[in-house]
């Protein structure tokens, strides 16, 4: 009896009638989608803060400030720790399950498109945590004052944002570990490309904390170039590894023209 | 044909590449990788600005003939310089400059309108970012014709620090000239950054308006353009380190195990 991953990908190796492994809606349908959902929750998150910032966020002992932010920090680290463990939880289960179906080039091809929209997605949520919420940040700081680590600002951005940073990094290694063997199989080793690129999210976010204790007690104004913020840039140019994930994957692409062209006959027959 | 093919050999290579068929190769690689390698080039460059200079880059009045001409073109050569060595590799392009000028172009401008104007209310006129765009163009122009890295990082890294000043001048100019404010001389962009609130921000004459910096008058600028110039020389190779040692150098490495 064929297992349920086995069903799956021979489901969407029927679907490839309609839609080839590198059509907008074939391949490349998690780019498009997911790149949409990141900028709508972005867009949602926004104007929440928009709406209620300045007028339940200035003071972090009221009953209003409880209301509306006290109480989007819980559902936030409900959420994404929720959807986190739920997502990297599936990638692991059924991508043990699928390293033991063969694939075709067009199935191979296909998930190379989909690793991309996942890079896609990692570099859309990078930017989200690291340039668009700290200008909020620094517009909220250098205007109101900080009587919390809690901040309209800071509650998407280090309690959400930084952590989607980490979901999405790592997720997109379990994708390439478990669906990509030929490129980051484990028998490789770990590749240094996601050393990177996953250590610029985790320790962003752990110094989340450092930047917290240094407001707390070292430079209590909001000089935005002090040098407890400088941690931030040199973590984020650890991200850098990024641009080693496409080139790693195009060489993978190349070996499978390659071997489509070599060997036309026996792609055929899979 | 008319790429440089040295023999008819050569051309009939060239030609038999262009022509090759693939199966999966297509434009949308092109496409999904220069689209989505945008947002995370644009933010590593604006968060190295903003927390490198970034007070320097929010407010007109910050914008001086001291620090802001010294401190923020260090700041925004680094991941440029990046980009450049990355796209120059990959393609031959000299055009990492100008992509993530244009990418921090955009983020920069939707940070100002939605997080400072629309959320803070603070206005554009008072929160502009600097542009790089001219700047980037004519770095990458001096790769093209000098195809040396060295020659860019000394030529380009000078002209990189004076082309900030002269085309962010022009946006600049109309809030230096000076008007009479409670009794004293001032500029317009310091009445703009007495008028509007920033209540946790250290006040600006503390920060940088000090000793001989309005007596030496334009020679200041001058100075600081230079000296601007030299630091960028060294930012322009942090740049190529985050390039090849976290970029390139990775491609394909994996630790062993243990």
């Amino acid at each position: 009896m064929a297992t349920r991953p086995a069903v799956a990908l021979e489901e969407r190796l029927l679907a490839k009638a309609r839609y080839g492994p590198t059509d907008w809606m074939g391949g490349w349908k998690t780019c498009v989608w997911g790149s949409l959902a990141i900028v709508a929750l972005t867009a949602l998150h926004w104007w929440y803060t928009s709406r209620h910032a300045w007028t339940a966020g200035i003071d972090a002992s009221s009953p209003e400030f409880t209301k509306y932010f006290r109480s989007l920090v819980w559902f936030e680290l409900v959420v994404i720790g929720a959807g986190t463990g739920l997502w990297w939880g599936w990638l692991v289960r059924t991508g043990r399950q699928l390293l033991n179906v063969k694939v075709t080039a067009d199935e191979e091809v296909r998930r190379i498109a989909v690793f991309w929209g996942l890079v896609a997605m990692t570099s859309l949520t990078l930017y989200v945590m690291a340039s668009f919420w700290p200008n909020q940040d620094g517009s909220w700081h250098q205007t109101a004052i900080r009587d919390t680590a809690l901040t309209p600002a800071h509650i998407p951005m280090f309690y959400f944002w930084f952590p989607a940073g980490i979901t999405m990094t790592i997720g997109t290694y379990l994708y390439g570990r478990y669906r990509l063997p030929k490129v980051y199989g484990s028998d490789k080793g770990f590749p240094w490309s996601f050393a990177f690129l996953i250590a610029a999210s985790v320790t962003e976010m752990m110094q989340v904390a450092f930047n917290e204790w240094a407001h707390s007690l070292w430079i209590l104004e909001e000089i935005f170039a002090a040098p407890f913020h400088w941690p931030f840039v040199f973590y984020g140019w650890l991200s850098a590894g990024i641009f080693a994930l496409w080139a790693e994957t195009i060489i993978r692409l190349l070996g499978i023209e390659k071997e489509v062209e070599e060997a036309p006959a026996a792609s055929a027959a899979h | 044909m008319a790429i440089a093919a040295r023999t008819p050999k050569e051309a009939a290579q060239f030609n038999a590449l262009l022509n090759k068929k693939y199966r999966y190769f297509d434009y949308k690689w092109d496409l999904v990788f220069w689209v989505t390698a945008l947002p995370i080039v644009a933010a590593a460059a604006d968060i190295t600005k903003l927390l490198f200079a970034g007070d320097w880059d929010f407010w007109t009045d910050w914008k001086d003939r001291q620090w802001w001409m010294t401190i923020t073109p260090f700041a925004m050569i680094i991941i440029p310089s990046a980009i450049q060595y990355i796209q120059w590799l990959a393609w031959k392009f000299p055009t990492g400059f100008t992509y993530t000028a244009v990418g921090l172009w955009l983020v920069s401008w939707l940070g100002r309108w939605l997080q400072w104007d629309v959320f803070a209310q603070y206005p554009l006129n008072f929160v502009w970012p600097a542009t790089i765009v001219p700047a980037g163009i004519l770095v990458d122009w001096i790769l093209l014709k000098t195809r040396s890295f060295v020659i860019t990082s000394v030529i380009g890294g000078m002209v990189f620090s004076m082309a900030f000043w002269v085309a962010n001048y022009v946006t600049l100019a109309p809030f230096l000239q000076p008007v009479e404010w409670m009794g004293s001389i001032v500029t317009l962009a310091d009445v703009q950054g007495v008028s509007y609130l920033r209540s946790a921000t250290p006040e600006y004459l503390r920060m940088i308006e000090h000793g001989t910096l309005r007596s030496f008058l334009e020679e200041t600028a001058l100075v600081a353009m230079l000296f601007g110039g030299t630091v960028a020389v060294a930012g322009y190779w942090v740049g190529q380190g985050i390039a090849r040692v976290l970029a390139i150098w990775p491609i394909m490495k994996f630790m062993k195990k243990v």
